[in-house]
């Protein structure tokens, strides 16, 4: 059995009676990179709080490869190997980069020998290499209060690296930043995460979407949910923390609803009369009278996501029927609009993935085709 | 590519050895200036002020370090300053023939010599004390303060309490150091010299001047290499040099008991000049006043904390000779002033608006260097200079 790299079980966190964390259990493997997700107050920045050791748990153990964390300071827990970046970008402003690199990368970093010592020539090198894949090797030599919002971001990354911990922690990344900006924060993350284990903790879906393999929901301090984005996604339980109310459909009726909605995503545009004719669609399809249904239709334009790969959801289907109804569905939104060609190779891409027979598939064309014309 | 960049990294190492060189040169050329030709210009009482304004920049350099650097506001520079006042005033009180006391004892009553004097019977035991006295103190008052986290101004508010207390003591033990009246040290012998007379006070005058260069050496060494950058860090942001696997606390209790051995060097200095050490030393607006000279010059340029010590000095003793009355006016004034104006303080100032004003005025500006992608973009480059033109 391989050693897990955090261990937290059942940790409570009390200030003043109001419980941030409740009994929360939550593991790690060497090597994974996990996101955290969470309304607001859920507890996420409490949970990092705990395993940096800025909060004591009132109950419970953190271990972090098999070391109680609970009773070490601040930067005890930081030697051991476990980097924290903040959720605003804290660098030392008057500093330049290179200099905030080099005092995060020291590797004994008693009084005494920072004192005494020079900056070694490997760790020189280290710097001048983090400079070059955070991007600031030209502005290596500025005070860090010169740069961009981003770029202090990105700073803050490449000094967690620089310490060389075992484990990243980073809140937020990419609040903040431009898409572009948010896109290069991904990229680099996941290069980090072929060398160390991350825990991110984030608001942003589509960026949660662009890099989590491992999904952890927060709720009132406790663990609601874990799975991977699309089981999130479609978990009724995590919906309802989310918008305030449990769906109505069931998490099958979810994924026929994605389905098609990703089929009208697929040329970039998702005009209203398609938006409509899915939700008509299934909203006669679900509920019963017509009034149940209009409610229907408004609870279920919240749960159009934006162009979710469909291979990823045609698994979360079980039985044909189902596949064959999502199959139905998504015709229907095609044949409603002009079908170009972006929209054929999605069309083929559905039929590979849901494996259905042909002659079920053209029988549901069929069908289909008869209805509208 | 390689090699440019190390031929690079060594042409970057000689010219920064190259500008040491010349700023060490800078120092001891004023030092010897200070030493030889400005005593041929100045009177005997105008020496022996300069000689006290430069003890008191030794401890502001102190300030700086501790202020400028680290962030963290001393207001009770005071008790280190008089610390090693105290502790050369009693070595030079018991310069008196063997078996006898100092003469304000029996005025109290007191027959036999307080314990802790007896070790200051020995002159190398009271050099090591003047530095290590202050030190210890400052030591452990930081180490109860910055373990409990306490930051800012309650900080601030901690060592103007302690300066309180300390005042108060020293103010009313007359049996054990003479209370409110201090100890006088210019009709005390050093050495079978009288410590008043002007050749003993020229002799400190030029200790002054090396213990000042020393202090700025050793600053200067300090804060330049990593140690330095890792103070600037504290100030910047104590919380991330924790996260960082940093215990501030340590860092923060060795700088601020260095920054009190300074204080109780220059306090030391300015006993002797002045002719006596009392319990005037740790009165609150004198520790503010130091606050002030560091503000004054620039906060982290450590010239700016000595030209600024000396120049406030100078102008109070200038204007409080003519006014005596608006001295205090002036200050509040120059105070205001700097906050507003120069908050980076005259060098501060000098450093960064100061050299492209001069460079303007003179007509040699320098071109702005801007982002790479910038210089290489054509069309950039072409507007530019359009603009030029």
């Amino acid at each position: 059995m391989s050693e897990k790299i955090l261990d937290i079980e059942n940790v409570t966190v009390s200030f003043d009676g109001f419980k941030a964390l409740n009994n929360l259990t939550f593991n790690m493997e060497p090597g994974e990179l996990r996101v955290i997700i969470g309304p607001n107050g859920a507890g996420k920045t409490t949970f990092l709080d705990v395993i940096t050791g800025k909060v004591r748990p009132t109950e419970g153990s953190a271990r972090f490869k098999g070391k109680d964390l609970t009773h070490l300071k601040e930067h005890e827990i930081a030697r051991l190997g476990i980097g924290r970046k903040f959720q605003t970008p804290r660098v030392y402003l008057n500093l330049t980069p290179r200099e905030n690199l080099e005092i995060s990368c020291n590797r004994t970093k008693t009084v005494f020998d920072t004192l005494f010592k020079k900056t070694p020539q490997p760790e020189r090198q280290t710097v001048s290499g983090l400079l070059e894949t955070i991007g600031l090797s030209a502005q290596a030599d500025v005070p860090a209060e010169l740069l961009s919002h981003g770029q202090k971001q990105w700073l803050e990354i490449g000094m967690l690296v620089a310490q060389s911990p075992d484990l990243l922690l980073v809140d937020e990344p990419v609040a903040g930043l431009t898409d572009e900006e948010t896109e290069h924060t991904g990229e680099l993350l996941m290069a980090l995460a072929e060398s160390h284990s991350i825990i991110v903790i984030e608001h942003d879906m589509e960026f949660v979407r662009q890099i989590a393999r491992q999904v952890t929901v927060l709720h009132e301090g406790s663990v609601l949910f874990e799975g991977s984005m699309n089981e999130v996604q479609t978990n009724p339980r995590v919906i309802e923390v989310y918008l305030g109310s449990e769906p109505s459909i069931s998490t099958e009726e979810m994924t026929m609803l994605r389905i098609a909605a990703s089929m009208a995503w697929s040329d970039g545009h998702f005009t209203n009369e398609q938006q409509d004719i899915i939700l008509g669609r299934l909203s006669q399809q679900f509920a019963k009278d017509g009034q149940e249904q209009s409610t229907l239709q408004e609870e279920l334009k919240d749960y159009l996501a934006k162009d979710i790969p469909v291979e990823d959801l045609v698994p979360l289907l079980k039985t044909p029927e189902e596949r064959e109804m999502a199959l139905k569905l998504s015709y229907e939104v095609l044949s409603s609009n002009q079908i170009n060609q972006q929209k054929g190779v999605a069309y083929q891409r559905l039929l590979q993935a849901l494996k259905l027979p042909p002659e079920v598939v053209q029988r549901v064309e069929q069908s289909v085709t008869g209805m509208v014309s | 590519m390689a090699v440019d960049t190390a031929l690079g990294r060594q042409r970057s190492r000689r010219s920064r050895k190259n500008k040491l060189l010349i700023e060490a040169g800078i120092v001891v050329g004023v030092a010897l200036i200070l030493a030889v030709i400005v005593p041929l210009i100045l009177s005997d009482f105008r020496l022996t002020l300069l000689a006290r304004f430069m003890s008191l920049a030794i401890v502001a350099l102190g300030i700086d370090l501790i202020w400028g650097f680290t962030g963290l506001l001393s207001l009770g520079h005071g008790i280190f300053f008089a610390l090693g006042g105290y502790a050369l005033a009693m070595y030079l009180q018991l310069q008196i023939p063997e078996g006898q006391i100092p003469d304000f004892f029996p005025l109290y009553g007191v027959t036999e010599l307080p314990w802790f004097w007896e070790p200051f019977h020995s002159f190398p035991f009271t050099l090591v004390a003047i530095v290590v006295l202050p030190m210890i103190v400052a030591g452990l008052l930081g180490y109860l303060v910055f373990r409990n986290r306490i930051r800012g101004v309650y900080f601030s508010i901690l060592t103007q309490a302690a300066l309180v207390v300390f005042f108060n003591f020293f103010n009313g033990q007359q049996k054990l150091i003479n209370g409110t009246n201090g100890l006088k040290t210019s009709t005390t012998m050093l050495f079978g010299n009288q410590v008043g007379s002007p050749s003993v006070q020229f002799s400190f005058y030029l200790i002054t001047i090396l213990l000042l260069t020393l202090t700025y050496a050793f600053c200067r060494w300090l804060t330049s290499g990593r140690f330095g950058r890792l103070l600037v860090a504290i100030r910047d942001d104590e919380n991330r040099v924790r996260f960082s696997g940093y215990d501030p606390t340590s860092f923060k209790v060795l700088v601020f008991a260095i920054s009190g051995g300074i204080a109780g060097i220059a306090g030391a200095l300015y006993t002797v000049q002045s002719g006596i050490v009392s319990p005037q030393y740790m009165d609150i607006a004198f520790s503010i006043e130091m606050v002030i000279w560091v503000a004054v010059g620039g906060r982290a340029t450590l010239v700016g904390a000595i030209l600024g010590a000396i120049a406030v000095n100078y102008a109070r003793s200038l204007l409080s000779e003519q006014f005596p009355e608006v001295w205090l006016f002036f200050q509040g004034a120059l105070f205001l002033i700097v906050v507003l104006v120069l908050p980076a303080g005259i060098v501060g100032w000098l450093r960064t608006d100061g050299i492209d004003g001069f460079r303007r005025l003179t007509g040699n500006s320098r071109t702005l260097s801007t982002f790479p992608s910038v210089e290489l973009d054509e069309s950039l480059q072409k507007e530019r200079e359009i603009a030029e033109k």
